[in-house]
Protein backbone atom coordinates (compact mmCIF):
# COMPACT_ATOMS: atom_id res chain seq x y z
CA UNK A 1 0.00 0.00 0.00
CA UNK A 2 2.59 2.42 1.16
CA UNK A 3 4.82 1.50 -2.02
CA UNK A 4 1.66 2.32 -4.42
CA UNK A 5 1.09 5.44 -3.12
CA UNK A 6 5.42 6.62 -2.52
CA UNK A 7 5.05 5.19 -6.45
CA UNK A 8 1.86 7.76 -7.51
CA UNK A 9 3.83 10.50 -5.48
CA UNK A 10 6.83 9.97 -7.74
CA UNK A 11 4.72 9.90 -10.57
CA UNK A 12 3.03 13.12 -9.82
CA UNK A 13 6.42 14.67 -9.08
CA UNK A 14 7.53 13.57 -12.39
CA UNK A 15 4.82 14.73 -14.45
CA UNK A 16 4.84 17.97 -12.71
CA UNK A 17 8.57 18.83 -13.33
CA UNK A 18 7.54 17.53 -16.99
CA UNK A 19 4.80 20.02 -17.21
CA UNK A 20 7.37 23.04 -16.18
CA UNK A 21 9.92 22.15 -18.43
CA UNK A 22 7.01 22.10 -20.88
CA UNK A 23 5.66 25.58 -19.99
CA UNK A 24 9.55 26.77 -20.00
CA UNK A 25 9.76 25.46 -23.49
CA UNK A 26 6.49 27.40 -24.77
CA UNK A 27 7.03 30.82 -23.69
CA UNK A 28 10.35 32.09 -25.42
CA UNK A 29 14.06 32.91 -23.25
CA UNK A 30 14.12 36.25 -21.78
CA UNK A 31 16.64 38.32 -23.93
CA UNK A 32 19.35 38.57 -21.80
CA UNK A 33 22.22 41.55 -23.14
CA UNK A 34 25.22 39.89 -23.09
CA UNK A 35 27.04 40.69 -19.70
CA UNK A 36 30.55 42.53 -21.75
CA UNK A 37 32.13 44.29 -19.88
CA UNK A 38 32.79 47.26 -21.91
CA UNK A 39 34.23 49.93 -19.23
CA UNK A 40 35.28 53.28 -21.16
CA UNK A 41 39.13 52.49 -20.42
CA UNK A 42 41.07 55.14 -22.33
CA UNK A 43 44.47 55.95 -22.23
CA UNK A 44 44.62 57.72 -19.20
CA UNK A 45 43.70 55.13 -17.17
CA UNK A 46 46.77 52.72 -18.20
CA UNK A 47 49.41 52.73 -15.66
CA UNK A 48 52.17 55.03 -16.50
CA UNK A 49 55.73 54.12 -14.55
CA UNK A 50 57.61 57.60 -14.78
CA UNK A 51 58.27 57.78 -11.59
CA UNK A 52 61.52 56.37 -10.07
CA UNK A 53 61.88 55.70 -6.56
CA UNK A 54 64.66 54.26 -4.20
CA UNK A 55 67.27 53.89 -1.93
CA UNK A 56 71.05 53.15 -2.18
CA UNK A 57 73.83 51.98 0.28
CA UNK A 58 77.92 52.43 -0.44
CA UNK A 59 80.98 53.74 0.71
CA UNK A 60 81.89 57.81 0.31
CA UNK A 61 85.57 58.82 0.41
CA UNK A 62 84.90 62.57 2.49
CA UNK A 63 88.28 64.87 1.45
CA UNK A 64 90.49 64.70 4.69
CA UNK A 65 88.17 62.80 6.88
CA UNK A 66 88.93 59.75 5.49
CA UNK A 67 85.98 56.92 4.06
CA UNK A 68 82.46 56.15 5.40
CA UNK A 69 79.62 54.13 4.64
CA UNK A 70 76.85 56.15 3.24
CA UNK A 71 73.18 55.85 2.80
CA UNK A 72 70.46 57.42 0.93
CA UNK A 73 67.07 57.67 -1.10
CA UNK A 74 66.33 58.83 -4.54
CA UNK A 75 63.37 59.95 -6.68
CA UNK A 76 63.03 60.24 -10.24
CA UNK A 77 61.12 61.22 -13.07
CA UNK A 78 61.33 59.64 -16.13
CA UNK A 79 60.79 62.69 -18.71
CA UNK A 80 61.82 60.68 -21.98
CA UNK A 81 64.10 57.54 -23.36
CA UNK A 82 66.87 59.34 -22.89
CA UNK A 83 66.25 61.83 -20.00
CA UNK A 84 65.67 62.20 -16.52
CA UNK A 85 65.60 64.47 -13.36
CA UNK A 86 66.24 63.02 -10.13
CA UNK A 87 66.47 64.48 -6.17
CA UNK A 88 68.89 62.16 -4.07
CA UNK A 89 69.23 62.72 -0.18
CA UNK A 90 71.95 60.90 1.47
CA UNK A 91 73.35 60.78 4.81
CA UNK A 92 77.28 59.75 6.80
CA UNK A 93 79.11 59.73 9.66
CA UNK A 94 82.97 60.95 8.60
CA UNK A 95 85.91 59.79 10.10
CA UNK A 96 89.18 61.21 11.60
CA UNK A 97 91.59 62.95 9.87
CA UNK A 98 95.00 61.74 9.52
CA UNK A 99 96.17 64.29 11.57
CA UNK A 100 93.64 63.64 14.65
CA UNK A 101 94.46 59.62 13.97
CA UNK A 102 98.36 60.16 14.48
CA UNK A 103 98.36 63.11 17.02
CA UNK A 104 95.60 61.64 18.81
CA UNK A 105 94.63 65.03 20.20
CA UNK A 106 91.80 67.22 20.07
CA UNK A 107 89.01 66.30 17.73
CA UNK A 108 88.82 68.76 14.41
CA UNK A 109 84.71 68.46 15.00
CA UNK A 110 82.17 67.44 17.21
CA UNK A 111 79.88 64.47 16.75
CA UNK A 112 77.10 66.52 15.48
CA UNK A 113 79.52 68.67 12.99
CA UNK A 114 80.80 65.16 11.75
CA UNK A 115 77.48 64.02 10.37
CA UNK A 116 77.56 64.43 6.66
CA UNK A 117 74.62 64.87 4.82
CA UNK A 118 73.38 66.02 1.34
CA UNK A 119 70.81 66.43 -0.96
CA UNK A 120 71.29 67.27 -5.08
CA UNK A 121 68.65 67.70 -7.72
CA UNK A 122 70.10 66.38 -10.77
CA UNK A 123 69.47 65.78 -14.55
CA UNK A 124 70.46 62.51 -16.13
CA UNK A 125 70.65 61.37 -20.06
CA UNK A 126 70.32 57.26 -20.58
CA UNK A 127 72.51 54.93 -22.84
CA UNK A 128 69.66 52.36 -23.01
CA UNK A 129 71.52 48.55 -23.89
CA UNK A 130 70.52 45.20 -22.93
CA UNK A 131 72.75 43.19 -20.68
CA UNK A 132 73.13 39.15 -21.79
CA UNK A 133 73.59 36.74 -19.14
CA UNK A 134 73.22 33.83 -20.88
CA UNK A 135 71.87 33.14 -24.30
CA UNK A 136 68.15 32.90 -23.24
CA UNK A 137 68.54 35.75 -20.31
CA UNK A 138 68.48 39.10 -21.50
CA UNK A 139 67.84 42.72 -19.48
CA UNK A 140 66.94 46.28 -20.41
CA UNK A 141 70.16 48.66 -19.28
CA UNK A 142 70.66 51.86 -19.10
CA UNK A 143 74.06 53.50 -18.28
CA UNK A 144 73.49 57.09 -17.60
CA UNK A 145 75.57 59.85 -16.56
CA UNK A 146 74.22 63.28 -15.19
CA UNK A 147 75.18 66.39 -13.44
CA UNK A 148 73.00 68.04 -10.46
CA UNK A 149 73.39 70.95 -7.74
CA UNK A 150 72.52 70.59 -4.35
CA UNK A 151 73.70 71.68 -0.59
CA UNK A 152 76.07 69.62 1.68
CA UNK A 153 75.72 70.02 5.43
CA UNK A 154 79.40 69.16 6.92
CA UNK A 155 81.45 70.46 9.76
CA UNK A 156 78.87 72.86 10.68
CA UNK A 157 78.46 74.76 7.47
CA UNK A 158 76.33 74.47 4.51
CA UNK A 159 77.87 74.39 0.94
CA UNK A 160 76.38 74.71 -2.27
CA UNK A 161 77.81 71.44 -4.10
CA UNK A 162 78.13 70.54 -7.76
CA UNK A 163 77.88 66.71 -8.26
CA UNK A 164 78.97 64.45 -11.52
CA UNK A 165 77.82 61.15 -11.64
CA UNK A 166 77.75 58.09 -13.62
CA UNK A 167 75.97 55.10 -13.61
CA UNK A 168 74.41 51.64 -14.52
CA UNK A 169 70.83 50.70 -14.03
CA UNK A 170 69.40 47.04 -14.65
CA UNK A 171 66.15 46.86 -15.33
CA UNK A 172 65.33 43.14 -13.36
CA UNK A 173 61.86 43.29 -13.66
CA UNK A 174 59.87 46.58 -15.84
CA UNK A 175 59.32 48.32 -12.59
CA UNK A 176 62.08 46.96 -10.60
CA UNK A 177 65.83 47.99 -11.10
CA UNK A 178 69.34 47.73 -9.62
CA UNK A 179 71.81 50.54 -9.87
CA UNK A 180 75.53 50.96 -9.52
CA UNK A 181 75.95 54.79 -9.02
CA UNK A 182 79.40 56.80 -8.86
CA UNK A 183 79.14 60.53 -7.93
CA UNK A 184 81.43 63.04 -7.20
CA UNK A 185 80.21 65.66 -4.95
CA UNK A 186 82.50 69.05 -5.09
CA UNK A 187 82.35 71.86 -3.01
CA UNK A 188 84.73 74.35 -1.47
CA UNK A 189 85.38 74.01 2.38
CA UNK A 190 87.70 75.61 5.03
CA UNK A 191 87.58 72.95 7.73
CA UNK A 192 91.19 72.38 7.57
CA UNK A 193 92.04 75.57 7.12
CA UNK A 194 92.90 77.72 3.91
CA UNK A 195 89.61 76.96 1.10
CA UNK A 196 89.91 74.92 -1.28
CA UNK A 197 87.82 72.69 -3.52
CA UNK A 198 87.35 69.16 -2.18
CA UNK A 199 86.19 66.43 -4.34
CA UNK A 200 84.09 63.96 -2.37
CA UNK A 201 83.67 60.54 -4.15
CA UNK A 202 81.08 57.79 -3.50
CA UNK A 203 80.19 54.60 -5.21
CA UNK A 204 76.80 53.32 -4.09
CA UNK A 205 74.77 50.23 -5.03
CA UNK A 206 70.84 50.72 -5.35
CA UNK A 207 67.60 49.05 -5.80
CA UNK A 208 64.98 51.32 -7.53
CA UNK A 209 61.01 50.89 -8.07
CA UNK A 210 59.22 52.88 -11.31
CA UNK A 211 55.59 53.68 -10.65
CA UNK B 1 60.92 52.92 14.10
CA UNK B 2 59.86 49.23 12.75
CA UNK B 3 56.51 50.18 13.34
CA UNK B 4 57.14 52.69 10.62
CA UNK B 5 59.35 50.21 8.57
CA UNK B 6 56.49 48.33 8.45
CA UNK B 7 53.23 50.74 7.60
CA UNK B 8 56.24 51.86 4.67
CA UNK B 9 56.00 48.32 3.46
CA UNK B 10 52.29 48.28 3.74
CA UNK B 11 51.76 51.43 2.17
CA UNK B 12 54.12 50.27 -0.86
CA UNK B 13 52.01 46.87 -1.00
CA UNK B 14 48.76 48.96 -0.87
CA UNK B 15 50.20 51.08 -3.58
CA UNK B 16 50.91 47.96 -5.86
CA UNK B 17 47.86 47.03 -5.60
CA UNK B 18 46.29 50.01 -6.40
CA UNK B 19 48.08 50.74 -9.70
CA UNK B 20 46.87 47.08 -10.53
CA UNK B 21 45.63 48.68 -13.30
CA UNK B 22 43.25 48.90 -16.33
CA UNK B 23 43.74 47.23 -19.97
CA UNK B 24 42.92 48.52 -22.81
CA UNK B 25 42.29 46.65 -25.87
CA UNK B 26 42.83 48.05 -29.14
CA UNK B 27 42.98 46.96 -33.30
CA UNK B 28 45.97 47.98 -35.59
CA UNK B 29 44.34 49.75 -38.19
CA UNK B 30 47.99 50.52 -39.61
CA UNK B 31 49.70 47.91 -42.43
CA UNK B 32 51.50 46.91 -39.17
CA UNK B 33 53.39 47.86 -35.77
CA UNK B 34 56.85 47.29 -34.58
CA UNK B 35 57.02 45.73 -31.15
CA UNK B 36 60.17 46.56 -29.57
CA UNK B 37 62.37 44.58 -26.63
CA UNK B 38 62.28 47.89 -24.53
CA UNK B 39 61.10 51.08 -24.37
CA UNK B 40 62.82 52.89 -26.52
CA UNK B 41 63.77 53.50 -29.73
CA UNK B 42 67.27 52.27 -29.86
CA UNK B 43 66.15 48.99 -28.43
CA UNK B 44 65.79 45.89 -31.38
CA UNK B 45 62.39 45.17 -33.26
CA UNK B 46 61.61 41.44 -32.36
CA UNK B 47 58.02 41.31 -33.61
CA UNK B 48 55.53 43.01 -35.91
CA UNK B 49 51.71 43.16 -35.14
CA UNK B 50 49.44 43.33 -38.71
CA UNK B 51 46.94 45.00 -39.31
CA UNK B 52 43.64 43.96 -38.00
CA UNK B 53 45.05 42.27 -34.88
CA UNK B 54 44.21 43.13 -31.26
CA UNK B 55 46.73 44.03 -28.52
CA UNK B 56 46.51 44.57 -25.46
CA UNK B 57 47.83 47.41 -24.12
CA UNK B 58 49.18 47.15 -20.42
CA UNK B 59 51.65 50.14 -19.14
CA UNK B 60 53.39 52.98 -20.40
CA UNK B 61 56.87 54.56 -20.01
CA UNK B 62 57.60 58.03 -21.04
CA UNK B 63 56.26 57.63 -24.66
CA UNK B 64 56.37 54.10 -24.87
CA UNK B 65 53.73 51.55 -24.08
CA UNK B 66 53.92 47.86 -23.15
CA UNK B 67 51.48 45.45 -25.05
CA UNK B 68 50.60 42.32 -25.37
CA UNK B 69 49.95 40.55 -28.90
CA UNK B 70 46.89 37.74 -29.16
CA UNK B 71 49.75 35.03 -29.36
CA UNK B 72 51.09 36.28 -25.84
CA UNK B 73 54.44 38.25 -26.73
CA UNK B 74 54.99 41.21 -24.70
CA UNK B 75 56.87 44.06 -26.10
CA UNK B 76 56.78 47.77 -26.38
CA UNK B 77 55.68 50.42 -28.74
CA UNK B 78 55.61 53.86 -29.47
CA UNK B 79 53.28 56.45 -28.65
CA UNK B 80 52.77 57.48 -32.03
CA UNK B 81 51.72 53.86 -33.21
CA UNK B 82 49.00 53.82 -30.23
CA UNK B 83 47.45 56.98 -31.72
CA UNK B 84 47.14 55.36 -35.14
CA UNK B 85 45.48 52.28 -33.48
CA UNK B 86 41.32 52.17 -33.19
CA UNK B 87 39.60 50.84 -29.94
CA UNK B 88 37.20 47.67 -30.16
CA UNK B 89 34.11 49.89 -30.89
CA UNK B 90 36.12 50.87 -34.12
CA UNK B 91 36.74 54.47 -32.88
CA UNK B 92 40.07 56.40 -32.88
CA UNK B 93 42.04 56.37 -29.56
CA UNK B 94 42.14 59.21 -26.84
CA UNK B 95 45.13 59.55 -26.04
CA UNK B 96 46.27 62.26 -22.96
CA UNK B 97 46.63 65.35 -24.56
CA UNK B 98 50.61 66.26 -23.94
CA UNK B 99 51.02 69.13 -25.97
CA UNK B 100 49.99 73.37 -25.84
CA UNK B 101 46.23 72.30 -25.80
CA UNK B 102 47.33 70.23 -22.96
CA UNK B 103 49.22 73.15 -21.37
CA UNK B 104 46.80 75.14 -21.45
CA UNK B 105 44.51 72.33 -19.31
CA UNK B 106 47.08 71.82 -16.98
CA UNK B 107 46.44 71.47 -13.11
CA UNK B 108 49.75 71.08 -11.09
CA UNK B 109 52.86 72.45 -12.36
CA UNK B 110 56.37 71.57 -10.28
CA UNK B 111 59.38 72.96 -11.46
CA UNK B 112 63.81 73.25 -9.82
CA UNK B 113 64.94 76.54 -10.04
CA UNK B 114 68.50 77.66 -10.32
CA UNK B 115 69.94 81.75 -10.22
CA UNK B 116 71.17 84.25 -8.03
CA UNK B 117 70.03 85.94 -4.93
CA UNK B 118 71.79 88.92 -4.93
CA UNK B 119 75.38 87.73 -4.80
CA UNK B 120 74.74 84.29 -3.88
CA UNK B 121 74.41 81.27 -5.63
CA UNK B 122 70.53 80.29 -5.17
CA UNK B 123 68.22 76.52 -5.70
CA UNK B 124 64.73 76.48 -5.40
CA UNK B 125 61.99 74.13 -5.84
CA UNK B 126 58.12 74.91 -6.65
CA UNK B 127 54.68 73.62 -6.84
CA UNK B 128 52.18 75.53 -8.37
CA UNK B 129 48.30 75.03 -8.27
CA UNK B 130 46.44 76.55 -11.50
CA UNK B 131 42.93 77.96 -10.12
CA UNK B 132 42.05 79.58 -13.67
CA UNK B 133 43.36 80.41 -16.70
CA UNK B 134 45.17 83.43 -15.65
CA UNK B 135 45.57 82.72 -12.18
CA UNK B 136 47.75 80.30 -10.40
CA UNK B 137 48.98 79.86 -6.15
CA UNK B 138 52.31 79.05 -5.68
CA UNK B 139 54.42 77.55 -2.96
CA UNK B 140 58.43 77.73 -3.27
CA UNK B 141 61.64 77.00 -1.26
CA UNK B 142 64.69 78.25 -1.50
CA UNK B 143 68.54 77.57 -0.36
CA UNK B 144 70.72 80.39 -0.79
CA UNK B 145 74.51 79.59 0.17
CA UNK B 146 77.07 82.20 0.39
CA UNK B 147 80.55 82.30 2.15
CA UNK B 148 78.97 84.47 5.12
CA UNK B 149 75.73 82.57 5.56
CA UNK B 150 73.16 79.76 4.74
CA UNK B 151 69.76 81.37 3.71
CA UNK B 152 66.81 79.46 3.59
CA UNK B 153 63.48 80.94 2.45
CA UNK B 154 59.63 80.01 1.45
CA UNK B 155 56.73 81.62 -0.20
CA UNK B 156 53.49 81.71 -0.63
CA UNK B 157 53.04 83.41 -4.12
CA UNK B 158 50.33 84.39 -6.13
CA UNK B 159 50.98 84.54 -10.22
CA UNK B 160 48.93 86.12 -13.01
CA UNK B 161 49.33 84.84 -16.63
CA UNK B 162 48.36 87.61 -18.40
CA UNK B 163 48.03 85.96 -22.06
CA UNK B 164 47.58 82.53 -21.34
CA UNK B 165 47.10 81.73 -24.89
CA UNK B 166 50.20 82.52 -25.54
CA UNK B 167 53.21 80.30 -25.59
CA UNK B 168 55.71 82.55 -24.58
CA UNK B 169 54.49 84.77 -22.03
CA UNK B 170 54.41 87.00 -19.45
CA UNK B 171 53.36 86.88 -15.58
CA UNK B 172 53.47 88.44 -12.65
CA UNK B 173 53.58 87.76 -9.14
CA UNK B 174 53.14 88.84 -5.20
CA UNK B 175 54.10 86.88 -2.42
CA UNK B 176 54.69 86.33 1.16
CA UNK B 177 56.68 84.20 3.18
CA UNK B 178 59.89 84.15 5.72
CA UNK B 179 63.80 84.13 5.01
CA UNK B 180 66.24 82.74 8.08
CA UNK B 181 69.85 83.61 7.80
CA UNK B 182 72.57 81.60 9.38
CA UNK B 183 76.00 82.70 9.69
CA UNK B 184 79.03 79.97 8.71
CA UNK B 185 80.57 78.80 10.92
CA UNK B 186 83.69 81.12 11.35
CA UNK B 187 81.04 84.43 11.84
CA UNK B 188 79.33 81.61 14.43
CA UNK B 189 82.81 82.16 16.57
CA UNK B 190 82.70 86.07 16.16
CA UNK B 191 78.82 86.55 17.42
CA UNK B 192 76.94 86.47 14.55
CA UNK B 193 73.81 85.18 15.21
CA UNK B 194 70.94 83.21 13.15
CA UNK B 195 67.80 85.24 12.03
CA UNK B 196 64.20 84.32 10.55
CA UNK B 197 62.74 87.72 8.79
CA UNK B 198 59.29 87.68 7.47
CA UNK B 199 59.39 88.36 3.66
CA UNK B 200 57.70 90.03 0.74
CA UNK B 201 57.65 89.71 -2.95
CA UNK B 202 56.55 91.39 -5.90
CA UNK B 203 58.01 89.78 -9.51
CA UNK B 204 57.67 89.51 -12.86
CA UNK B 205 58.50 86.56 -15.31
CA UNK B 206 58.53 84.62 -18.65
CA UNK B 207 57.38 81.34 -19.20
CA UNK B 208 57.98 79.32 -22.61
CA UNK B 209 56.17 75.99 -23.32
CA UNK B 210 58.90 73.87 -24.63
CA UNK B 211 57.33 70.59 -25.33
CA UNK B 212 55.16 67.39 -24.31
CA UNK B 213 55.01 68.50 -20.54
CA UNK B 214 58.04 71.34 -20.03
CA UNK B 215 58.12 74.93 -19.44
CA UNK B 216 60.98 77.01 -19.06
CA UNK B 217 60.71 79.67 -16.74
CA UNK B 218 62.87 82.73 -16.31
CA UNK B 219 61.86 85.45 -13.23
CA UNK B 220 63.21 88.56 -11.76
CA UNK B 221 61.99 88.77 -7.81
CA UNK B 222 62.54 91.80 -5.40
CA UNK B 223 61.89 90.75 -2.09
CA UNK B 224 61.87 92.88 1.38
CA UNK B 225 62.69 91.50 4.49
CA UNK B 226 60.96 92.85 7.60
CA UNK B 227 64.05 93.14 10.11
CA UNK B 228 63.93 94.50 13.07
CA UNK B 229 66.45 97.56 12.38
CA UNK B 230 65.48 100.82 11.00
CA UNK B 231 66.32 99.97 7.99
CA UNK B 232 64.23 97.34 5.49
CA UNK B 233 66.72 94.53 4.13
CA UNK B 234 65.96 94.29 0.18
CA UNK B 235 66.98 91.65 -2.02
CA UNK B 236 67.42 90.87 -5.53
CA UNK B 237 66.77 87.36 -6.94
CA UNK B 238 67.32 86.19 -10.39
CA UNK B 239 66.11 82.37 -11.70
CA UNK B 240 65.87 80.53 -14.60
CA UNK B 241 64.20 76.67 -14.59
CA UNK B 242 61.96 74.39 -15.65
CA UNK B 243 58.97 72.96 -14.50
CA UNK B 244 56.99 69.85 -15.53
CA UNK B 245 52.80 70.11 -15.58
CA UNK B 246 50.31 67.50 -15.22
Amino acid sequence: MDARIFSLFLVGITAATASVDVLAQQTPPPVIEPDLDRREVREADIDSENFEIGVFAGQISIEDFSTSSIVGVTLGYHITENIFAEASYAQADAGQTSFEILSGGAPFLTDDEREYTYYDLSVGYNFNGELFISEGTVFNTDFYLTLGGGSTDFGGESQFTLTLGGGYRVLLTDYFAVRLDVKDHIFSSEIIGEEKDTHNIQYTLGATFFF
Amino acid sequence: MRAVVLGFCLLFALGLQAVKAEELEVKVVEPFVDVHTGPASEFPVFHAVERGETITVLKSHTGWYKVRTRDGKEGWIAKTALAATIDLDNRELLLAESDFAGYQGRTWEFGVFGGRLDDVNAMSVSAAWILTDNIAAEISATQALGDFSDNRMWLVRVQHYTFPEWRFSPYFTLGAGQIRTEPSATLVQSGAESRTNDLLEVGAGVRYYLMRNFVMRAEYKRLTALTERDELEELNQWTLGFSVFF
